[in-house]
C-alpha cells in the first residue's frame, strides 16, 4: 500500500508540474488509524496529504458531478468499482473524457472506515465485522476498467461463492415473505438521502424526489412514501447501477441496498441478454434500457 | 439515596408505561435507538442502557420526523380544518445522556420562545418526561464539555438517574420529575453507594471564542476547502439531537388529506429554493457554511448558547469522513487578517 | 371581528375570496375577507407578511398589498410556481387560509416627516403599494412623494388605475414609470428602473428610499442609490426568502442569525449590511 501511495503521489506531482491537473481526488487520513477520508489536492503543496490504504473504500467518482459545469481538469485515483462510476458519468454524458486524468489501482480489498468508526464510537453494540467491506466480498471487478495510468497488480474478484446467492433467497420467499421483507425493510429509512448522494448513477440534475411541481414522492416518513422512494430509485437503477455498493454502506441504518439492486442487475441480465453496467467506455454506449431492440422482451408488460 | 436495581429496571418500565408511553434506549436490529417499551421484543430486541449513547437521538419523541397538524375536508369550494392534532399524550424519555437532553433544551428554545409558541411542539414537550443517564465514561467521538453540556450532571432533565454497576441512584429534580418518581416510589430502594470517578474526555476540543471569531469569516476560502468533499446527504442533520429545521407540506387523498410537517434538511437544494427558482444557497458550499455557521455562530448569537451539544454522532456516521470538530480547530487556525 | 390564531400560529384562519381582479397576465389580486362576511381575520400593518394557503395545496408567504380597514384584506400575487399557479385557478368564494400578521413591516412611523421616493420592479410595486397607499392616506404625515415603478412591458404594469390616474391626483406626488422595451402605443419612457432612477436623479435631503423588486434591479438600484448619495440610512428594502413556518422556527429563512419572517422582511440597507451577504 505504502508503493501505491508512493506512486499516486508521483503521478500527482508530475500532474500538477505539467499543468495537466487542477485538482487531484484521492483519500487522505483523519485522526484516528482507519479514518481514511476523501480529499482533493489543489497544489503540488497538497500531494503529501495523498494517502492510498486499506480503508481507501470511499468511491470518489460520484464526486466528480460536483465539477460538472466548470472547466477544471481533474485527476482522479479510481479502484475497479470507481473506474465503472467514472463509465457510468461518461455514459451518461455528465462528464467529458478529456477533462480526466485517470489513474487506476487494482484494488485488493478494502475495509469499511464506517463499520470501524461505528464499532469503536459506542453507538452500536452490534459490532460488524472489521476484515474487508461487505461491498468488497462481492466484488467482481477489482481491476479498474478505464484508466490513463494503471498501479499494481492485477488482483483476482474477491467475490466467493455465488453472485446472486441473497437475490436467490429473496425470490424463493413468498410474496407475501418478500412483501413484509421490505415493507419492514423500509420502515427504518430516514430518507436522509445519503444513497442517492454518493451514487454515480444517480447523476440528474433534478432529481426526481426534489421535484415539487408534481411532486412525484410525498416527503412522509412512512411505509409509503419510504417505499415509494427506493422502488423509484430502484427502477432507475436498472441497467445502470454500477454495483460498487457505496449506496449500502454509506446507509446510516444499514438498508441492503444492493440486494434490491442486484436483483436488477440480474433480472436485466435474464431479460436483456447478458450485460454489465459501465464495464467499457465507449463513446455513445447506452445501458441495456435506454436502447431499443425489437426482440427486447415484452411480456413483463 | 435512592436506587433503582438492575433488576427492577423491567418492572419501572412496565409500571411508566401504564400510563405514558415510555421510550428506552435499545439496539434493534442494525440500529440502536429510543423505541417504545411496549414493542421490545425479546428475541430481537436488546435494552441497551449501558450505550455510551444510541445511533438515534430521542428527539423524535418531542419533534416526530413526521407530525400531522391538522386535517382539511374540501368540498366545491368550501374548505374547512376541523381538527388539529396537538399530541398531549404521556411520554418518557428513559436514560437519555446529556448531550441528547441538551439537544432538546435546544429544541425548547426554538419552538416556546421568541416571539411564538409551537402548539404541536409545546403539547408534545409539555407530556415528555426526561429521565437522563449522566455519563462518567466519554467515549472517541464525544465532545460535549466542549460545548458547555454537563455530562455527568445533565441540564433540563427531570430525574437523573446514575449508573452504579447493579443499579441507578435515583435523583429527582424536577416536579415533573417527582410525580413520575411517586409512581415507582416502591421500586426504588435507600442506600448509601460511592459514585464513580468521571473519565476525562479522548479528544480535546476548545470552542472558546471560535462563535465571535466566525463572525467574520463569511467569506473565508476555509469553507471552500473543508466543504468540497461533502456529499450533501442529509445523514449529519437527521442523526443530530438539536438540529430541528423542517418542511410543512400537505397530503390529500381526493377531498380529504392533512397538513404535516417533516424534518427537512439544509444540505438539501430544495431547501431553500424558492417558488421562482431563485436560490440563496445554491451550492453545497453555501449548504455547508451555514450549516457550521448555524450550529456554531448564528444559534449562539439568538440563544446564548451553541446548536452542536458534542455528542459525536455527525463525525462518526460521515460518508465523507467530515468532522464539525476539525471545522471547530480550522475556525481556530485559520488566518484572519487577510 | 379578528380572530386570533396565536394558540395554534401554524393553523391558518379560514377566509372568503370576496373579489379576483387581473393585474396583469400573470399578477392577480385576490380580496379576502372573513367567511362570515364579518371583517378581516387580522389586522395588518404596511409591509407585513401573512402566510396564504390554498389548504389542498400548499402554502405560501405573501407581504399584504392592502388592508382595506375591515373590508377586506388584498394580496396580489404572481403566478410562478405550484401554489401560485393554482391560486391563479380559483373563483371567487373559495376559501382560502391565512395566518399572520408577520414580520415587522415598513418602519412608517419612522418616516414621518420625510420626502418618500418609492423604487419598485415586477410584482415588486405590491408590498410597496401598502406602503404608498398608507402615505397617501395620512398625506400630511408625509413629504413629497415619488413613485418610480418599471416593469418588462405595458401589459406587465401592476396597478395601472392607480399609476397612470389615482395616484397623479394625489398632492406633491410623481409618478415614473418605465418599461424595459420600445412598445406600439407607449408614450412613456423605455428603460431599466436603475438607469431611469439616475435621470430623475431625486434629491436626497430628508428623503428616505423604499426599494423592492427582482434581485438584479435591487441590486443596481443600491449602486445607483449610494452613488446619487443617499446614505444606507436613507434606503429601506423588504427581502424575499422561501419560508415555510413564518415564526422563525423552521429555519430555511435565515440570513445570518436573523429569521427574515420574524425579524424581518424589512430592512434599512445599514441593518443589511451587518448581514452576511446571503440575501
Amino acid at each position: 500500500m505504502k508503493e501505491i501511495t508512493n506512486k499516486i503521489k508521483e503521478t500527482a506531482t508530475r500532474l500538477f508540474k505539467e499543468g495537466q491537473v487542477d485538482i487531484f481526488m484521492a483519500w487522505t487520513k483523519g485522526d484516528l488509524p482507519f479514518q481514511t477520508k476523501p480529499y482533493f489536492a489543489r497544489s503540488v503543496d497538497d500531494v503529501d496529504n495523498i494517502i492510498f490504504d486499506e480503508y481507501s473504500i470511499h468511491n470518489l467518482s460520484g464526486t466528480l458531478l460536483k465539477f460538472r459545469d466548470g472547466q477544471e481538469k481533474i485527476g482522479i485515483v479510481v479502484k475497479g468499482c470507481d473506474s465503472r462510476g467514472v463509465v457510468r458519468i461518461l455514459e451518461d454524458n455528465q462528464f467529458q473524457r478529456d477533462r480526466l486524468y485517470i489513474v487506476g489501482v487494482c484494488c485488493p480489498g478494502m475495509k469499511d472506515p464506517l463499520v470501524a468508526m461505528k464499532n469503536y464510537s459506542g453507538f452500536n453494540n452490534k459490532n460488524s465485522a472489521e476484515g474487508i467491506a461487505a461491498k468488497c466480498l462481492n466484488c467482481t471487478t477489482p481491476n479498474p476498467v478505464i484508466y490513463d495510468e494503471i498501479i499494481g497488480e492485477e488482483q483476482p474478484p474477491h467475490l466467493q461463492g455465488e453472485r446472486f446467492e441473497q437475490v436467490n433467497a429473496l425470490e424463493n420467499m413468498s410474496y407475501d415473505e418478500r412483501y413484509k421483507f421490505w415493507a419492514d425493510t423500509f420502515s427504518t429509512c430516514i430518507r436522509c438521502y445519503a444513497c442517492r448522494q454518493v451514487c454515480p448513477a444517480c447523476n440528474c440534475r433534478t432529481c426526481i424526489f426534489d421535484e415539487m411541481k408534481p411532486q412525484w414522492v410525498g416527503r412522509e416518513n412512512n411505509s409509503t412514501d419510504n417505499m415509494m422512494y427506493h422502488l423509484v430509485k430502484a427502477y432507475h437503477m436498472a441497467g445502470r447501477c454500477i454495483e460498487c455498493g457505496e449506496c449500502e454502506r454509506v446507509c446510516p441504518v444499514n438498508i441492503p441496498l444492493m440486494l434490491i439492486n442486484r436483483k436488477l442487475v440480474k433480472d436485466v441480465n435474464e431479460l436483456f441478454g447478458s450485460y454489465e453496467a459501465g464495464m467499457k467506455y465507449e463513446e455513445g454506449a447506452k445501458p441495456a434500457l435506454s436502447v431499443y431492440n425489437v426482440n427486447d422482451p415484452d411480456n413483463f408488460l | 439515596m435512592k436506587i433503582l436495581s438492575k433488576t427492577r429496571l423491567e418492572n419501572v418500565f412496565n409500571k411508566l408505561n401504564e400510563t405514558a408511553e415510555v421510550f428506552v434506549p435499545m439496539q434493534r436490529g442494525e440500529q440502536s435507538g429510543f423505541y417504545p417499551w411496549q414493542t421490545f421484543a425479546a428475541g430481537s430486541d436488546k435494552l441497551w442502557l449501558e450505550a455510551l449513547n444510541v445511533y438515534l437521538p430521542p428527539k423524535n419523541v418531542v419533534f416526530p420526523q413526521t407530525e400531522r397538524m391538522y386535517n382539511i375536508k374540501q368540498e366545491g369550494q368550501d374548505v374547512k380544518i376541523d381538527e388539529t392534532y396537538e399530541d398531549s399524550k404521556s411520554r418518557v424519555i428513559f436514560g437519555a445522556r446529556a448531550c441528547d437532553v441538551k439537544g432538546i433544551t435546544c429544541m425548547d428554545d426554538v419552538f416556546l420562545t421568541r416571539g411564538y409558541e409551537d402548539s404541536f411542539y409545546k403539547a408534545r414537550r409539555q407530556a415528555t418526561t426526561i429521565i437522563a443517564n449522566a455519563c462518567y465514561a466519554p467515549g472517541i467521538a464525544c465532545f460535549c464539555s466542549a460545548m458547555g453540556v454537563k455530562y455527568v450532571d445533565p441540564e433540563g432533565a427531570d430525574i437523573i438517574i446514575r449508573d452504579i454497576g447493579d443499579g441507578y441512584v435515583w435523583e429527582t429534580i424536577t416536579e415533573k420529575g417527582e410525580m413520575l418518581t411517586a409512581r415507582i416510589a416502591d421500586l426504588l430502594e435507600e442506600r448509601e453507594v460511592t459514585l464513580p470517578e468521571p473519565k476525562p474526555f479522548q479528544q480535546d476540543v476548545n470552542y472558546d471564542g471560535v462563535a465571535e471569531k466566525l463572525k467574520g469569516m463569511f467569506e473565508h476560502p476555509l469553507w471552500d476547502k473543508l466543504s468540497q468533499t461533502c456529499q450533501n446527504c442529509g445523514i449529519c442533520t437527521y442523526v443530530c439531537p438539536s438540529c430541528y429545521c423542517f418542511d410543512i407540506q400537505v397530503k390529500m387523498y381526493g377531498n380529504e388529506g392533512y397538513r404535516f410537517r417533516c424534518w427537512d434538511s439544509c444540505m438539501y437544494e430544495e431547501y431553500t429554493r424558492e417558488a421562482g427558482g431563485g436560490n440563496p444557497r445554491p451550492a453545497s458550499k453555501e449548504r455547508f457554511r451555514n450549516r457550521f455557521l448555524h450550529k456554531l455562530e448564528f444559534f449562539k448569537e439568538r440563544y446564548g448558547h451553541p446548536l452542536c451539544t458534542g455528542c459525536g454522532r455527525c463525525t462518526v456516521v460521515c460518508p465523507a469522513g467530515i468532522s464539525i470538530v476539525k471545522i471547530i480547530d480550522a475556525v481556530k487556525e485559520a488566518d484572519t487578517d487577510a | 371581528m379578528h380572530k386570533c390564531n396565536c394558540e395554534q400560529p401554524l393553523v391558518p384562519i379560514m377566509v372568503e375570496v370576496i373579489d379576483i381582479k387581473e393585474e396583469t397576465p400573470d399578477v392577480k389580486s385576490f380580496f379576502v375577507k372573513n367567511i362570515d362576511s364579518n371583517g378581516v381575520p387580522f389586522n395588518i400593518e404596511p409591509g407585513k407578511l401573512a402566510m396564504v394557503s390554498h389548504v389542498p395545496v400548499g402554502e405560501g408567504m405573501f407581504s399584504c398589498t392592502w388592508q382595506e380597514g375591515d373590508e377586506y384584506l388584498q394580496f396580489a400575487i404572481k403566478n410562478v410556481g405550484l401554489l401560485t399557479g393554482e391560486l391563479h385557478q380559483i373563483e371567487v368564494g373559495q376559501k382560502l387560509g391565512v395566518r399572520g400578521p408577520y414580520g415587522n413591516g415598513f418602519p412608517v412611523q419612522d418616516c414621518k416627516g420625510k420626502n418618500m421616493l418609492f423604487i419598485g420592479g415586477g410584482i415588486g410595486l405590491a408590498p410597496l403599494r401598502s406602503f404608498i397607499k398608507y402615505c397617501f392616506k395620512n398625506r400630511a404625515d408625509y413629504g413629497k412623494i415619488d413613485i418610480l415603478y418599471g416593469s418588462r412591458s405595458y401589459a406587465d404594469l401592476c396597478f395601472k388605475e392607480e399609476l397612470f390616474e389615482l395616484w397623479l391626483q394625489e398632492k406633491d406626488t410623481r409618478v415614473h414609470v418605465t418599461i424595459d422595451n420600445p412598445e406600439e402605443g407607449w408614450g412613456g419612457h423605455v428603460g431599466f428602473v436603475p438607469a431611469y432612477l439616475e435621470e430623475i436623479n431625486p434629491a436626497t435631503e430628508n428623503t428616505i428610499a423604499v426599494v423592492c423588486g427582482p434581485p438584479i434591479m435591487i441590486k443596481f438600484v443600491l449602486q445607483a442609490l449610494e452613488k446619487m448619495g443617499f446614505s444606507d440610512e436613507q434606503v429601506i428594502t423588504t427581502l424575499e426568502m422561501r419560508m415555510k413556518c413564518g415564526i422563525g422556527k423552521c429555519g430555511r429563512c435565515n440570513i445570518g442569525s436573523e429569521y427574515v419572517c420574524l425579524d424581518g422582511p424589512v430592512y434599512y440597507l445599514n441593518q443589511l449590511k451587518q448581514l452576511p451577504p446571503e440575501w
